[in-house]
């Protein structure tokens, strides 16, 4: 069972990362000067109270010590307790999540859309007029500030024309201008990739075989080239995905979305530690099983890469 | 020349309220329909409405919570305080209790009755230091109330405390449901109960709260525009930290009021027809400069002059600012009781040559790139900071900078986190912090000023024993004119020995659609929505 060994390696060296970015994030945040307690006990709190709040979250045991007990509720499903509401970690989270999510999916799912179709069309047309407009207008996505793009959209989309809302969260409606900034720019990096990988291919002496062979362009185009094309582009997908839900975390900002932006921003001004643990955990826990995903995708697109 | 200004512009603001106010005794607002308001919260993953809690000191949150909470008494705009839940009070000769005569017909969202027992349970849970509360500091020396009947409550200090009706006022010690801090405990922030014009019903983490009206409100405030209930039946609260996103939510009907306009967006908005603009100074202690006068060379009063004679800071506030607000002069704002900021109008000016031959004088010469030096060390500020550029603070820090450097002085921002800031200031490892807060008394100057009232987040080294003496008689002086006289002295030492220098006075602002009438802002700067509708029937 190659495969089945294959699969328990990528696993454990999925488990490896996710581990060690939980002890970096642990560790450095801990190395950080600042006293938990005395943000939890706010402004105005006496010395007394600060003293009893430090009792209550044990963050003056030494530093192993706090480890080793992160570790083990860790062990037992339990991602700790909010330093700032006293809420468990995992319900803080579970509260931004699915908008985040949902912005998270669409826009990758505009990216792939946007990419592939101006990628290929500009590889095919390479160097037309078509081509060119194109590398112009991912020239132009690509280089702007996301923040930037989506503060145009607004103005242009809800001031200008009224026709979409500005900001919020929970319709389709409120998707559609976060979701366009993200695509637009994400789906500029991938169109990049997918036409030079195209365009690769399209090089490559076995095209020219087909072509020779009689094949319909649009076949050589679809069941034979693109396949072949979009191995390394589906490896850097994944590194964009990475990308993406830091862009998700600016874009939430700029649109006044619910989401595990707020969730970051928010806990990082009040150093509340089991939080930060919490969404490092769960986005290296995502990204890594999201590219854990894209190496077994390589076993179905390529029957080369079955080991 | 400065002071003339003022004195036209409020009466010119007297005249559009009375001019206001009569448009609105003629149109009869229509009830029903809901208001959306676009808030600047500051991005946070949670709200907590709990007004004694941790978010009762941190403006955004508390500024929902005046819908939602009432308080026993309200300030009014002379800065004396009149009738709310509490109909009457008397206070003993000695100034150490004070009788409460309590409205009979006040019910909480939740059905409990309001009466004397439900005021004692909020004062006891604000003093039972296992809760924690915030709002601790505001009943001073509290030692325990008493009911008389159910509705007279009798409430007891160890020592005269004269903040306390000032600080009743605000929504530290709005009243909260008894039966609900039982049901819900900490969680109280999360499910707020109060006996305000509006009932909560239900919140997005970070990023909605949504009110309903409270259909049986009969119990607005001496001084309020109508009573009986409010007439809306929706208020939605946004939080769009993102300026600019809350502007164009405004501006695309999406909302129909948003706060804190920038400066920039503000003679827009009042040019535009489609909007109404208004704003009020906060009750402050305002955005003040405080060098750490535990450090050399700013432990000399001298030094510390040169930097304040550097300063241009009509420039400051006029550059940045675009005229919105206006320079403070004194520690505490304009309207708060005791300021003396009247007092201290055009009580310095900017003296570059003075500050140079001060400096000069001191031994710090001029090095070969245009900063001083002494015994090989360079005269530089670090001021540190936490709160990045809210209210265009960084701003203002940079234009500091500039007009420092004129003086051989340089200044370096050193921005950190909110953990690394408060070990900096135990460490008394900076040079200059900036800071301002929002309050109905001028106790607030005990806060920042007294070592031992002071909180790490307050941060500051300076302890003036004269100052100290001052600011805690004053607490305790029972006759308005004295207490009054003992603020204006320590003001004025805090001014001439440098231990802050005032920056700014704060405006709360906000902006609605025309269509809505009735949005209106307290003494203490906070909106009132009790009054507001979508039009007129």
């Amino acid at each position: 069972m190659p495969e089945m060994a294959f699969l328990v390696r990528r696993l454990a060296g999925a488990v490896f990362v996710i581990f060690g970015a939980i002890t970096l994030v642990f560790l450095v945040l801990y190395w950080l000067p600042g006293n938990p307690a005395a943000m939890v006990a706010g402004d105005g709190a006496s010395n007394a109270t600060i003293a009893d709040v430090q009792a209550q979250l044990g963050t003056g045991r030494p530093l192993l010590v706090q480890y080793g007990s992160y570790l083990w509720s860790l062990a037992h499903g339990n991602l700790g307790t909010s330093f700032a509401t006293g809420e468990p970690v995992s319900s803080r989270i579970w509260a931004q999540l699915p908008p985040s999510l949902e912005l998270t999916f669409c826009s990758a799912v505009l990216v792939v859309f946007l990419g592939v179709t101006l990628g290929v069309l500009s590889a095919v047309y390479q160097d037309r007029w078509l081509d060119r407009t194109i590398q112009s207008g991912v020239m132009f996505l690509t280089s702007m500030p996301d923040f930037w793009l989506g503060v145009l959209l607004i103005l242009v989309f809800s001031v200008k024309f009224h026709l979409l809302p500005a900001m919020g969260s929970g319709s389709f409606r409120q998707l559609i201008l976060p979701v366009a900034c993200l695509g637009l720019k994400f789906g500029g990096y991938l169109e990049r990739m997918v036409r030079g990988s195209v365009t690769d291919v399209l090089h490559d002496p076995f095209v020219t075989t087909l072509r020779g062979k009689g094949l319909r362009e649009f076949s050589i185009l679809f069941r034979h080239v693109l396949r072949n094309a979009l191995i390394p582009v589906i490896t850097l997908f994944g590194v964009l995905v990475g990308q993406l839900i830091s862009g998700v975390v600016v874009i939430e900002t700029v649109f006044a979305r619910q989401g595990l932006g707020r969730l970051v921003v928010d806990a990082l001004g009040t150093k509340d530690i089991p939080v930060l643990q919490g969404v490092v955990l769960f986005a290296s826990a995502f990204y890594v099983l999201f590219n854990l995903l894209i190496d077994l995708s390589y076993v179905w697109i390529d029957r080369r890469a079955r080991l | 020349m400065q002071s003339t200004r003022r004195h036209f512009t409020s009466l010119l603001g007297s005249a559009a309220f009375i001019a206001a106010t009569a448009g609105r005794a003629r149109a009869v607002p229509k009830p029903g329909g809901a208001l959306s308001v676009a808030f600047d919260g500051t991005t946070v993953a949670s709200f907590s409405l709990d007004p004694h809690g941790q978010y009762g000191r941190f403006a955004p949150q508390a500024r929902v919570m005046r819908s939602i909470y009432d308080s026993l008494v309200v300030l009014q705009p002379d800065q004396s305080v009149a009738p709310w839940l509490a109909t009457s009070w008397q206070i003993s000769p000695d100034r150490r209790q004070y009788t409460f005569q309590l409205r009979q017909d006040v019910v909480f969202h939740d059905g409990t009755k309001f009466d004397a027992a439900a005021v004692k349970a909020n004062f006891d849970r604000i003093q039972n230091p296992a809760n924690a509360l915030l709002s601790l500091p505001q009943i001073g020396p509290y030692t325990g109330a008493t009911v008389v009947s159910p509705y007279i409550v009798q409430v007891e200090f160890s020592q005269p405390f004269e903040p306390f009706l000032h600080n009743l006022s605000a929504t530290g010690l709005a009243i909260v449901s008894p039966t609900a801090v039982a049901k819900y405990g900490k969680a109280l922030g999360q499910n707020p109960t109060g006996t305000g014009p509006f009932r909560f019903d239900s919140l997005t983490p970070g990023s909605e709260i949504q009110l309903l009206k409270n259909a049986g409100y009969q119990w607005a405030p001496a001084n309020a525009a109508h009573q009986g209930p409010a007439y809306v039946d929706r208020l939605t609260f946004s939080n769009v930290p993102e300026q600019l996103t809350r502007v164009a939510a405004l501006q695309s009907g999406q909302v129909q009021v948003a706060d804190l306009i920038p400066s920039q967006n503000i003679a827009e908005f009042k040019a535009d027809p489609d909007f109404v603009f208004q704003q009020k100074e906060m009750l402050d202690s305002n955005y003040a400069l405080q060098l750490n006068n535990s450090k050399a060379p700013w432990d000399d009063k001298d030094v510390r002059q040169a930097v304040k004679l550097s300063l241009d800071i009509d420039l400051i506030v006029r550059v940045i600012y675009l005229g919105t607000i206006e320079r403070a002069w004194s520690p505490l704002s304009h309207n708060l009781f005791g300021s003396a900021e009247l007092e201290l109008t055009g009580s310095w000016q900017p003296n570059r040559a003075l500050a140079k031959s001060i400096l000069e004088a001191r031994g710090w010469q001029l090095g070969p790139d245009g900063i001083r030096i002494k015994d090989g060390k360079r005269l530089t500020i670090s001021f540190l900071d936490t709160q990045g550029n809210r209210e265009q603070r960084l701003d203002v820090m940079q234009l500091v900078r500039h007009q420092l450097a004129a003086s051989g002085i340089e200044l370096s921002i050193d921005s950190q986190p909110m953990g690394n800031y408060l070990q900096k200031i135990e460490n008394g490892d900076y040079d200059l912090i900036a800071g301002a807060q929002y309050t109905p008394d001028p106790d607030v100057l005990r806060y920042t000023f007294v070592p031992q009232f002071r909180s790490i987040i307050q941060g500051g080294t300076i302890n003036d024993p004269q100052l100290n003496q001052w600011l805690i008689e004053a607490a305790a002086e029972g006759n308005p004119v004295q207490r009054k006289q003992l603020y204006l002295q320590a003001q004025q030492r805090i001014i001439d020995q440098v231990y802050a220098i005032p920056i700014y006075i704060l405006r709360y602002n906000l902006a609605a659609a025309s269509a809505v009438q009735g949005v209106t802002l307290d003494t203490h700067g906070f909106p009132i929505y009790h009054g507001a509708s979508l039009g007129n029937a």
